[in-house]
């Protein structure tokens, strides 16, 4: 029912508006086979993003539905990825609606990147575009030369959407007993007292850009809350935390490469932890950086990331490291005129000395018509990526732009 | 002995003339680099990728460029091909000897204006025959210019400069330049690989006058290795107009034409 109102209204906006509207998008389909069980398919998925904008004077639509069609379970998923108006004046403008908000310097790898939550669904292995989930928000840029302030205000919380019981990306937790779950604390409620607002302050120039931000936020994914019960069963009760941060992020140009960092200072966050008598949950400071370094050395484009995470204040019974460090690393060149490109692209955890890579090639067969052919390769047994070692994949995409 | 006394007087000849007439090759490249251009400037820019094939890819572009004395700045918004639409590029160019372009650019899917290097300058355009350092206004004092000659070209009295990189490591070994006389305006220019071999022909087309200043409309680059040809026309060209200083910022490179 949801999901005719919703091709309703599409289509809808879409014939009211049409003498004016701009329609672009693009078509795909892309299918995954897990090459360590006999070929057997991880994504068979039809996907028709749409993007509708319409525009007249200072005010602006834009709409992003999106039918996901699923062929290993012969589901048809239809969403709104983004839906806002935009106003635009001299200084300000103004956003309101459904809308993906991205912040920070860092690539694939969110530090101050905290507005928009994550659908991880599949892992992080969609297009960053495809695992932003668009927020309810107001959002208020005012612009004073180089400089813009902007303000969000987002009136109801969106958690990160986790891979369901079953998929092959569900991350199983290890209890020594028998577990029952208790929801009644998980909802956050819709309540203006539990909005989140975050500020930003950016500038770019010539010596340097930068973005200063301070958000009162919750905490996207969920602290899990242990009580032991007389029955022998340990009582879980999932429950979202409120999640102060500050942070910062640069990049700058040397000497033909461009140098970036990005770090937040987040206030309280809870940690899983052994000891019960504080229901397996203690809150620490934690502070969450990286250094980048990009460079073009005769047309190969190659990039480094080095990521850490540090638990301040750390104790032993923490079921995190007290440094948890990852290092990214990618390499691509053009060729054919740019109609070719070869990628690699990888994340490497140094702690648990797992990792993720992921090779692909991306060939226009004409302009807007691409054909791309990759694998998702995790080494490891444990850790963010080793977890998923049985995971490896190879892929085939085959994309039109319109 | 003969032959060489022929040739040697002969360059005397030329070099006597050229004395004369009191230019060097680095007075008429600094000439051009000095051609009134406007204050700024818009237009539509479309990009012929052609093929040894025949096969032909279009690239459209609207761009926006000012001047701001010792600084030009760039915008443009991607148009077409439909995978690149909503992208946009903005480079600060310096006059300053030495300090290199700062460059940004916008991905709609990544939703962020990423500052990128500047150091590939040599990287070709959006796939054309053009690399990013061929449209840009390369400062006169980065060569050493040498006025070779005189010469007629399709009607147009040109000198022909040659122009050797200081920098070792530049991608041409040299570049051969022939300048309308008087008019201090390109008319083909020849780029020469690291083994001094032909590389690529630059051919202006079409030059208008708009406003009082002399703007090249349709040029062609033409790869004799590879047998590539870009035909790059700018059309609605507009000087002049005032355009808003905040035409060149992330706010616009986000929001987009």
């Amino acid at each position: 029912m949801k999901r005719s109102v919703l091709t309703i209204m599409v289509l809808a906006f879409a014939f009211i508006l049409n003498a004016q509207i701009v329609h672009h998008g693009f078509v795909r389909t892309y299918m995954g086979a897990l090459t360590d069980q006999d070929g057997e398919y991880s994504v068979l998925q039809n996907t028709f993003d749409w993007k509708l904008d319409y525009g007249k004077g200072d005010v602006e639509l834009f709409i992003n539905p999106v039918f996901n069609y699923n062929a290993l379970n012969n589901n048809l998923e239809v969403s709104l990825r983004q839906a806002y108006m935009d106003i635009y004046f001299d200084n300000f403008d103004l956003r309101i609606g459904k809308q993906q908000i991205i912040w920070g310097k860092a690539d694939g790898v969110f530090i101050t990147d905290v507005i928009s939550p994550r659908d991880l669904s599949e892992f992080i292995l969609p297009d960053f575009e495809e695992i932003r989930i668009g927020i309810n928000a107001v959002k208020f840029d005012y612009y004073l030369g180089n400089s813009t302030l902007e303000a969000v205000w987002t009136p109801t919380f969106q958690p990160t959407i986790v891979p369901k019981k079953g998929s092959i990306w569900y991350q199983m937790q290890d209890f020594p007993m028998p577990i029952v779950y208790d929801y009644h604390s998980y909802d956050v409620g819709n309540k203006l007292s539990e909005s989140e607002i975050a500020l930003k302050y950016s500038y770019l120039g010539s010596a340097i850009d930068f973005e200063l931000m301070a958000a009162y936020m919750w905490d996207d994914n969920p602290a899990m809350h242990i009580y032991s019960q007389p029955d022998t069963t340990l009582l879980i009760k999932p429950e979202y935390h409120r999640l102060p941060l500050v942070g910062a992020s640069f990049s700058k140009a040397v000497g033909g490469a461009v140098v970036r960092g990005e770090g937040a200072y987040y206030f309280e966050k809870r940690f899983a932890v052994e000891d019960m008598a504080v229901n397996g949950v203690k809150e620490e400071d934690y502070a969450h950086y990286l250094v980048g370094y990009d460079h073009n050395w005769f047309g190969v484009n190659v990039s480094f990331q080095f990521i850490q995470e540090y638990i301040i204040g750390y104790e032993e019974d923490i079921r995190n490291d007290e440094f948890s460090n990852t290092m990214t690393f990618l390499i691509s060149e053009d060729f054919l005129r740019e109609a070719l490109r070869v990628e690699f692209f990888t994340y490497y955890g140094i702690n648990n000395e797992d990792a993720l890579l992921r090779p692909r090639i991306v060939y226009d067969i004409a302009d807007g018509f691409e054909f791309q052919l990759g694998a998702n390769i995790f080494i490891g047994e444990e850790g963010n990526f080793g977890q998923y070692d049985k995971n490896d994949m190879m892929f085939i995409k085959l994309k039109y732009d319109f | 002995m003969k032959r060489f006394t022929i040739i040697l007087i002969a360059v005397l000849t030329i070099t006597t003339t050229l004395s004369a007439q009191g230019i060097t090759g680095l007075k008429i490249i600094e000439n051009v680099y000095n051609r009134p251009t406007g204050l700024d400037q818009e237009g539509d820019l479309t990009m012929s990728l052609i093929n040894s094939r025949g096969d032909e890819r279009i690239r459209e572009i609207k761009q926006f460029l000012k001047d701001f004395g010792e600084m030009e700045k760039r915008i443009m918004f991607f148009v077409s091909p439909a995978d690149v639409r909503n992208t946009s590029f903005m480079n600060w160019s310096y006059d300053k000897a030495g300090k290199g372009d700062d460059q940004w650019i916008y991905l709609p899917a990544l939703k962020k204006v990423k500052r990128i290097s500047s150091d590939s300058k040599s990287d070709y355009f959006m796939g054309s025959d053009f690399t990013y350092d061929d449209l840009g206004d390369r400062h006169p004092s980065s060569d050493t210019h040498k006025l070779l000659r005189e010469e007629t070209v399709e009607g147009e009295d040109c000198y022909v400069v040659e122009s050797v990189p200081k920098e070792e490591e530049y991608m041409y070994s040299k570049t051969i330049t022939w300048i309308i006389k008087d008019k201090w305006i390109g008319k083909k220019k020849e780029f020469y690989d690291e083994d001094e071999d032909l590389l690529k022909t630059l051919s202006v087309k079409g030059v208008d006058k708009i406003k009082d200043y002399m703007v090249i409309t349709h040029s062609e680059m033409h790869n004799v290795q590879k047998d590539h040809t870009t035909k790059m026309e700018l059309k609605n060209v507009k000087m002049d107009t005032g355009i808003s200083d905040n035409k060149f910022t992330e706010r616009m490179m986000k929001r987009g034409m």
